[in-house]
């Protein structure tokens, strides 16, 4: 086995063994999903509460008294629910005054217009919903029964499902479905760089701020250096996206009811290959050419604290199409938008909205994507060249041109 | 990387010239490495070692001339065999002692446990064992430069080059490095080492090669270079004054303890004879060869006196 290769997993077992034992790195990695547990307990605390209280309230029985004027109350229904009929309204207000009766309702001539009135004997601000709760259900169960046909009930309280289907070129176009798929790609490469690229910055800076770049290009290729670095880095991001779900995936599997947490319908997902495979390669072009900015940026800069002041406007680069958000999916060919999807920086995030909306065409995703990782494979040559040349100038700000001027560098 | 043929020189550099920018800091730099000698390579700060070194090591790339190891320019990948301790020392700081040695260990090409075991060893002889679980930074900087120097050496290299090894290292630190760099030497292994302590190169080195402005001012095993600087010096106590004389030059003269240089021609007898006619009161007269401090003194106080003119 060549040594060179032999390294490379030499580098890339001892970057990321490195990376994950760090203090910083499991309080940061665990910190989001402890603080997800805690949301998730609270709200499981707070459903079960609210959930119990609704019940509560929807079965409370107490006496009360009504006036309907309105004529929809149905007698029985009143009955049934603990009511009386009460004619005089002053009294039965009276009387919950007093104590001597729990509640009143006034319903009104015309419900659609005026309000209807309830009063009760305070239990509490929770427990006070209940009157409203009793008064409501009432008045629905008596306009059910006055109406007489479940059809007309559902189709007047909007409890009617809906299906849409669209043609795109004389085929189901996929909807919904069909854009969430390679939308999923911007995700993955925002939680990538988010993750990442303080950590991308960083790795190479330590060789140059340790001062142990002549020991490792003694014995180590700087492009088997800083692949390793890469592969590494991935394998760390990886390991942060496993952990951060976990707790989603965990609350999903086993307490979704008490969660409240939506249900996916996988099946209603459509996966194109088309905007798969270049929601899928625009991911990997980005995450190439930002990988290489930042390793050229760690190579330049003398120390951590130096190069955060270029990476804050790097990191912007990635947000600022998000301004234009409306622009990019309704009018694609917007000049701005245009510029945004092939500028290098702020390609990957504009293409990869586009390619989930549908609007960005086979030639424009082929253009971007080769410039991706054209650009992204110049970039990561250069950072190469410039951590061989400028992570042995010490304490010193690099040039960029100065080191393609000056001849005395290696050029492996 | 093998070490090449015997009868070859181990490090061959022919006509090495190094230009940054329009400033030329190496001029044509010739000479040989033998392999099993130790080399001193000496010279001033800025005289243009440590750029020889990295440019020997592929770090830079030479304007123009031949730089070889083992007859071939020096690739990473033939790092195995080379053990390089360079100016500027660094490790990972924040890593444990023996996660940082087993890591270059793996790098250098030992199998996992080969490497632990070998740092393990070291450790213990230099002091250290209680300090392999502890993070770099914790350590002294003379600690630090243990487990540099222990990098260094990891996997037996056949070749070592070492750039100021003794900075930073106390006396006693410094006597155990010297003698591990002696090991490495008496086990065959080549050493180049670049110092400003004379008097370990003329303990340590077989030849040496002195550098000022980036041009060899001299060359040779170290009896010759100090037979090219003046050779023999006298070393005399005295009670009187000491004479003027176009056979000597005094070098120093302190407390009643001088150096003198013989000019061409002079011999021991007519120094010596000067110096009682002139009443000096010599009370000891002792011939000696110059030392390589004195060279080195003379070499670069030429420099700084021009560059006080």
């Amino acid at each position: 086995m060549a040594l060179t290769q032999h390294n490379l997993g030499t580098v890339i077992s001892f970057e990321f063994v490195r990376t994950i034992k760090k203090r910083g790195f499991v309080i940061a990695t665990l910190a989001l999903p402890v603080i997800l547990v805690l949301i998730f307990a609270l709200v499981y605390a707070s459903n079960a509460s609210t959930k119990d209280t609704a019940d509560a309230q929807k079965s409370a029985r107490f006496a009360f008294t009504y006036s309907d004027a309105s004529g929809i109350i149905v007698p029985s229904a009143a009955k049934l629910a603990g009511g009386t009929v009460s004619s005089d309204p002053e009294a039965a207000i009276a009387a919950v005054k007093d104590g001597t009766s729990d509640a009143y309702f006034a319903y009104p001539a015309d419900p659609a217009k005026e309000t209807v009135k309830v009063y009760g004997a305070d239990k509490g601000m929770f427990e006070n919903d209940k009157y409203q709760a009793k008064a409501k259900q009432l008045l629905a169960v008596s306009a059910q029964n006055q109406v007489g046909s479940p059809q007309l009930t559902a189709a007047l309280t909007g409890a009617v499902k809906f299906e849409s289907e669209t043609f795109r070129d004389g085929s189901a176009a996929a909807g919904v479905g069909g854009i969430i798929p390679p939308l999923l790609f911007l995700v993955v490469f925002y939680f990538s760089m988010i993750l990442l690229s303080n950590q991308m910055l960083n790795s190479t800076l330590e060789e140059k701020e340790n001062r142990v770049t002549e020991m490792i290009l003694t014995t180590l290729n700087p492009t088997t250096l800083i692949t390793g670095k890469i592969i590494s880095l991935f394998a760390v991001g990886l390991v942060q996206i496993l952990v951060f779900l976990a707790p989603v995936g965990l609350a999903y599997l086993f307490f979704r009811d008490r969660l409240a947490l939506p249900e996916v319908d996988l099946t209603a997902l459509v996966f194109e290959p088309g905007p798969i495979i270049a929601g899928a390669l625009l991911t990997l072009g980005g995450f190439t050419v930002f990988t290489g900015v930042l390793v050229a940026i760690g190579a330049i800069m003398p120390t951590a604290k130096e190069a955060g002041t270029v990476f804050g406007p790097l990191v912007a680069m990635m947000f600022i199409p998000f301004y234009t958000f409306s622009l990019i999916i309704s009018n694609p060919d917007a000049l701005i938008v245009q510029i945004f999807t092939y500028f290098p920086l702020t390609a990957p995030v504009t293409a990869l909205l586009r390619n989930g909306f549908g609007t960005l065409n086979a030639v424009e995703a082929t253009i971007v994507v080769v410039e991706l990782f054209v650009v992204g494979f110049v970039i990561l040559r250069l950072a190469v060249h410039l951590f061989r040349y400028g992570s042995i100038e010490y304490g010193r700000k690099l040039s960029i041109a100065g080191t393609f001027r000056r001849s005395e560098l290696a050029a492996k | 990387m093998t070490l090449g043929d015997a009868a070859e020189p181990l490090v061959h550099i022919k006509d090495f010239r190094m230009d940054f920018g329009d400033t030329t800091v190496i001029r044509d730099l010739s000479f040989d490495v033998h392999a099993g000698e130790t080399f001193g390579f000496l010279g001033s700060n800025g005289s243009g070692k440590t750029t020889t070194l990295r440019a020997l090591l592929g770090i830079y790339r030479p304007t123009a001339g031949t730089l070889h190891i083992g007859g071939k320019v020096f690739e990473p990948r033939d790092g195995a065999s080379l053990g390089y301790l360079p100016e500027e020392r660094g490790l990972y700081k924040k890593e444990q002692v023996l996660d940082v040695m087993v890591y270059f260990g793996r790098l250098k090409g030992l199998s996992k446990s080969a490497a632990r075991s070998w740092s393990e060893e070291y450790l213990e002889r230099v002091g250290l064992a209680g300090k392999a679980k502890i993070r770099l930074d914790k350590l002294s900087s003379g600690q630090q430069q243990k487990v540099q120097l222990g990098v260094t050496i990891m996997n037996n290299p056949g070749l070592l080059i070492l750039d100021e090894p003794t900075k930073g290292f106390d006396p006693v630190n410094r006597r155990l490095l010297m003698d591990i760099i002696e090991e490495h030497k008496r086990a065959g292994a080549t050493v180049i080492m670049v110092t400003h302590q004379m008097e370990e190169v003329e303990r340590l080195c077989d030849r040496v090669i002195l550098l000022k402005d980036g041009v060899s001012r001299a060359y040779g095993t170290v009896e010759a270079v100090q037979e090219e600087f003046g050779g023999t010096v006298y070393r005399v106590t005295h009670d009187g004054s000491l004479p003027a004389s176009a056979l000597f030059d005094v070098v120093s003269d302190e407390d009643g303890r001088a150096e003198l240089s013989p000019r061409a021609g002079a011999t021991e007898e007519e120094v010596l004879r000067v110096l009682v006619e002139a009443g000096a009161g010599v009370r000891s007269f002792t011939p000696a060869r110059i030392s390589l401090d004195e060279i080195f003194i003379k070499v670069y106080g030429e420099q700084h006196e021009l560059g006080e003119g």
